[in-house]
């Protein structure tokens, strides 16, 4: 094309050769699988041992119990509760802390974590002197609007919403910051009001990352223990009854109360996650 | 009050942080392209975001089609806002895209450019040609498509004006060039101002009607493409304008626009407007590189009365596209173009002779 003198840019990659080398991605996958399926096993075989242990009998004779399924039952509702509360105060913070800055941000965010490295114990003695008997909140609010934490549901939630809120936060926050700003203005010049364009554009792309959240939000709400026992023994959610099985019949009712609580939770698990997939459109698709 | 003007910018300030915009002011008639030139940094984004009411300027107005919509929330000003890889909003599909416009409650402008009348989501798709992607997500389009997309929303809105950020700037350069001449012809017949936002002069090239250079918030020169092109006010523009021969020079002698200069060793003239001081003033001079003549040594007879000849040796070459850019050396470094088979045909090595020829008016005086 020219000759000597004209340094012509050379293209970047040559042709690349028909199926070169699959074996080096292979052999790193092959490990990331070895890795993983150890990870994996270690996982569920715990699971596994658990349901083994069980006979369909014994299990049948725990779901029968009135007060099982009554622990199993309150610990969905304040889940369920807490996951809302979470996601209801959460998304909001969580989108302030995305698209604002502001002196302090850093030690805001840091406090949102915190409840994560706290002992659960620890959370549940802390709580205690905020919405106990005499506690700041406590006191105030029973006196006025007869809204008691102790021995309710409304201190189950409490605990729960308390250790498992951040999950919400971190998660939501992560997707508003994903969302590109531009398009959000792109909505405004179309004539959507900073409404709108919050329900129309914002919330279904960050739609996923709320959803996955709250699941773990819900998640966290369920297990939770050593908050609750110590700001609510009563009414007993299922951890709590799982442990006061295990001290008082030993480990064969336990293990079977806990089973039966994993099989309810895996089924709603499994129905978040496919909630969260909803709005959420197949790329390339039609 | 300026009536011809179908969008006016004045004395727009702001301050944000601690970049500041500067009293910018400009006007656009209808159909009119301006294109805000300037580098990463000097407040195009901040710019439009500010005419289309992100920010609330400081002082200065901005008319749109004579209404002063400075103290409107973006959703009421009407302008169409098209930016880097077009902003399709990826949850929707495309006839759901153009739709949301409409949702807003909004009838859109039926021009005189066969345009669908009542913002019909699916009239607007025909007219950019793209119906048979109404149902396609945005993630599978080409970047053609995406900018019809872009396009067709936008103007599901009613605008009195569009605003281009940088749409091109993640491209290669074969589409861009292809969709800047889309664009430009879709403006045209829409006839609805537009400014558009670039550092790459090829967009202004191709597009501008007027251009605008920017630099740290403030206006640096301003007016006719053609005059920044061919007189840029100082080395920044000139640089900007992709000028590749800015050099340093001392005026020898002056009389009615015709100037003796030196520059290194050598004497060159130039018949330039602006005054840019008498005798010993230091200038500088900017020659594109399409206006360097070049020819083999052996051939060039000097041929009587001949200014601006300048003996010298090749020191390298680059293809650009169909072209060559042949640098040499003649007391002073100098960049010129050919057509790559002209280049050719000469046949010339690393330091062969050559003679390079520039026009007296070719040469554009600048003081800084």
């Amino acid at each position: 094309m020219t000759d000597g003198t004209a340094s012509r840019v050379a293209p970047i990659r040559g042709p690349r050769p028909a199926r070169a080398a699959p074996s080096r991605p292979g052999t790193l996958y092959l490990l990331c699988w070895f890795c993983g399926s150890v990870l994996l096993a270690f996982l569920v075989i715990p699971l596994i041992a658990l349901a083994a242990h069980q006979s369909a009998q014994n299990l049948g004779e725990v779901a029968g119990m009135a007060d099982v399924r009554a622990a199993i039952a309150l610990s969905l509702e304040g889940a369920f509760l807490s996951a809302t509360l979470a996601a209801l105060a959460g998304v909001p913070l969580a989108y302030v802390l995305a698209r604002t800055t502001f002196p302090g941000k850093g030690v805001i965010a840091a406090l949102i974590d915190l409840p994560l490295a706290v002992p659960h114990t620890v959370a549940g003695i802390a709580l205690l002197m905020v919405f106990g008997r005499q506690g700041v909140f406590g006191e105030p609010l029973q006196a006025l609007v007869g809204l008691k934490f102790w021995g309710t549901l409304a201190g189950i939630v409490v605990a729960m919403l308390f250790v498992s809120a951040p999950y919400t936060v971190n998660a939501a926050r992560i997707g508003f910051e994903a969302v590109d700003p531009r398009l959000e203005q792109i909505a405004r010049t179309l004539g959507l009001g900073p409404w709108r364009t919050f329900l129309r554009i914002t919330l279904p792309l960050v739609w996923h990352s709320i959803m996955t959240g709250v699941t773990l939000t819900y998640a966290r709400s369920i297990s939770e223990f050593g908050a609750v026992v110590i700001l609510v023994y009563y009414p007993m959610t299922a951890p709590v009854k799982i442990y006061e099985l295990f001290l008082s019949f030993g480990l064969e009712q336990a293990a079977a109360a806990a089973l039966l609580l994993l099989i309810v939770s895996l089924g709603l698990f499994v129905l978040l996650r496919a909630l969260a997939q909803r709005g959420v459109p197949a790329p390339g698709g039609r | 009050m300026s009536v011809a003007a179908a969008v006016a910018v004045e004395a727009l300030s702001l301050t944000l942080g601690a970049f500041r915009l500067n009293k910018l002011d400009f006007k656009l008639g209808r159909g009119e392209i301006l294109v805000i030139l300037g580098p990463n940094g000097a407040g195009k984004s901040v710019t439009l975001e500010t005419i289309a009411g992100f920010h609330r300027p400081d002082s200065g107005r901005v008319l749109l089609g004579g209404r002063d919509v400075t103290a409107l929330p973006p959703e009421q000003r009407r302008v169409g806002f098209v930016v880097q890889n077009f902003g399709l909003f990826p949850h929707l599909n495309v006839v759901q895209n153009v739709a949301i416009a409409r949702r807003a409650g909004r009838a859109a402008i039926a021009h005189d450019a066969g345009l669908p009348q009542h913002g019909d989501p699916e009239a607007l798709l025909s007219y950019f040609g793209i119906a048979h992607l109404a149902h396609r997500a945005p993630a599978g389009l080409s970047a053609g498509e995406k900018q019809r997309v872009a396009l067709a929303r936008a103007l599901a809105s009613a605008p009195d004006l569009f605003l281009f950020d940088e749409p091109f700037s993640a491209l290669d350069a074969e589409t861009r060039d292809q969709l800047r001449e889309e664009l430009k012809s879709f403006l045209h017949a829409l006839a609805i101002p537009a400014i558009f936002v670039t550092h790459d002069h090829d967009d202004a090239v191709a597009l501008a009607d007027t251009i605008v250079v920017l630099r740290d918030g403030a206006i640096v020169q301003s007016g006719a493409a053609a005059a920044i092109f061919g007189k840029p006010a100082n080395s920044f523009v000139a640089r900007f304008v992709g000028v590749e021969n800015i050099l340093p020079g001392q005026v020898v002698a002056q009389s009615d626009g015709c100037f003796t200069l030196a520059v290194g060793e050598r004497t060159l003239r130039a018949i330039s407007s602006p005054n840019v001081g008498s005798s010993g003033a230091s200038v500088l001079l900017a020659i594109r590189a399409e206006d360097v003549a070049l020819s083999s040594a052996h051939v060039a007879a000097e041929p009587p009365g001949a200014v601006n000849r300048l003996q010298g040796h090749v020191i390298g070459s680059r293809t650009i596209g169909p072209l060559v850019m042949v640098q040499i050396d003649c007391g002073f470094a100098l960049k010129a173009y050919l057509l790559a088979p002209q280049w050719q045909a000469m046949k010339l090595g690393q330091d062969a002779t050559v003679v390079a020829e520039i026009a007296p008016d070719a040469i554009h005086l600048m003081t800084e």
